[in-house]
């Protein structure tokens, strides 16, 4: 029941998520008065059907920037093409801009993309905190809806060897009645109280893991707690299920880019060799 | 009827703009057109130009034999730190083509401010050389067909070390 619960809220976040950076909707605009952000997002409506690294995707967009270079939502969407080919410079300058114009809607995008594809820890905490300074409301999940984006600052907390301080803001989050476990929020708990030698709260967090979301990495990193405890029982067992896992396609995997704390094939391999002959 | 002359005046000038912002763009965001200066008549794309994906195309992120960590040791076992006070971002694109062949390598790299920055050559050409030289990028096809397709690797930088590869 409670793994249901959580794939309804993800499914629930991903829609609310594909909705808000889907188009806007350019009536509100006309609505409230605004006729040159209407003309702008009509003209933006022309990108429908084109691939957004398409010349035709791009050219809607600047024939809607031309309307209005106000226009927030068409420098964000010109910007992801550049994002996914890896070019860092234009990308920035296309969210500089659309921060510029609407900080609040865009903060969150552009400090989760400088996390998730150019491990810009620094810069991804500077815009989620900001961002959680400018509104009284939860700043909500990041673009593909699998963290939080106080799960996913710590993390950005974690790279930069902040681990204590990571942990404290993951159980912060936990203790706000609206959130509810992510994918991957007990196994990156996890790991950080294995790195930092609490194996018994880190083998508590690897089996909420195992309820919620039982991967390989999970299976790996509760394998390598009990190592350290001398548990050589409950170390090769898990090692061969996070084998299994992993062959079965049950690990972290993310189209773009690696996630953090994904581990390799070869990885358990020389894990388990190193455990049977223990 | 002298509205004519106006009216294909304005239909000229609307084709005109049209025609400067297509040419701004190539096929794709990020598309490397063939460059005789830069690039080598050995490598081939197998497929037309029109036809080169992207890596993530096929939803399995990057594809290198023995996973990613094959290349991260590649790297982090070759380089060699730099002495300089230069931090960033370096990107290196290239395609993969249907024999898993790497060409068409293009740079781009930025300081931590991500404005445009080149870096010591010895970090460039050291990252550049080492990714020419990485051979295990696996094939990708769909519906039986094999694929070029455009990879890049992002190697983040703290003075003059190498700390990271992306994606």
């Amino acid at each position: 029941m409670k793994n249901i619960l959580s794939i309804l809220c993800l499914f629930l976040c991903l829609l609310i998520t594909a909705q808000l950076n889907g188009q806007p909707n350019c009536q509100a605009y006309k609505y409230f008065g605004d006729d040159l952000k209407y003309e702008a997002c009509i003209a933006a409506e022309k990108r429908a059907g084109h691939y957004q690294f398409s010349k035709e995707y791009q050219i809607a967009l600047d024939q809607a920037l031309a309307i209005d270079s106000s226009f927030a939502f068409a420098y964000k969407a010109k910007s992801t093409a550049y994002l996914k080919s890896g070019d860092f410079i234009t990308w920035i300058a296309l969210m500089d801009k659309a921060v510029y114009y609407n900080p609040k809607e865009n903060l969150d995008y552009r400090g989760w993309c400088r996390f998730q594809f150019f491990n810009d820890y620094e810069g991804a905490i500077k815009d989620l905190e900001l961002l959680d300074s400018l509104v009284d409301y939860d700043i909500g999940h990041c673009q593909n809806g699998f963290y939080h984006l106080h799960i996913a600052r710590a993390l950005c907390y974690k790279s930069m060897g902040q681990k204590e301080k990571a942990i404290s803001i993951i159980l912060e989050q936990f203790k706000n009645p609206t959130h509810y476990a992510g994918l991957f929020d007990y196994l990156h708990l996890g790991v950080l109280y294995l790195e930092t030698d609490q194996y018994q709260k880190a083998i508590e967090a690897f089996k909420k893991q195992e309820q919620e979301n039982d991967l390989a990495e999970n299976r790996y990193y509760i394998a390598m707690t009990y190592k350290k405890l001398n548990n050589k029982k409950e170390y090769l067992g898990n090692l061969t299920v996070a084998l299994k896992k992993y062959s079965d396609g049950v690990r972290l995997q993310d189209p773009y880019v690696e996630q953090k704390d994904k581990i390799y094939l070869s990885q358990i391999k020389n894990e388990l060799e190193i455990a049977n002959k223990l | 009827m002298r509205l004519f002359p106006s009216l294909l005046l304005l239909l000229f000038l609307i084709g005109c703009s049209e025609k400067g912002q297509s040419d701004k763009y190539l096929r794709w965001v990020g598309d490397s057109v063939f460059n005789e200066q830069l690039d080598s008549t050995n490598f081939q794309l197998c497929n037309k130009e029109k036809n080169v994906n992207q890596y993530f195309h096929l939803q399995e992120g990057m594809q290198y034999k023995g996973e990613k960590i094959m290349l991260v040791n590649h790297f982090f076992d070759q380089y060699k730190q730099v002495d300089v006070n230069q931090s960033g971002w370096i990107r290196i694109r290239f395609i993969v083509n249907c024999k898993g062949e790497s060409g068409r390598f293009r740079i781009i790299s930025s300081y931590k401010n991500y404005t445009s920055q080149s870096f010591d050559k010895r970090i460039t050409n050291q990252l550049l050389e080492l990714t020419r030289s990485l051979d295990g990028w696996e094939i990708q096809s769909k519906n039986e067909k094999t694929k070029d397709y455009y990879q890049y690797l992002i190697f983040k930088i703290d003075n003059g070390k190498l700390i990271e590869i992306m994606p």
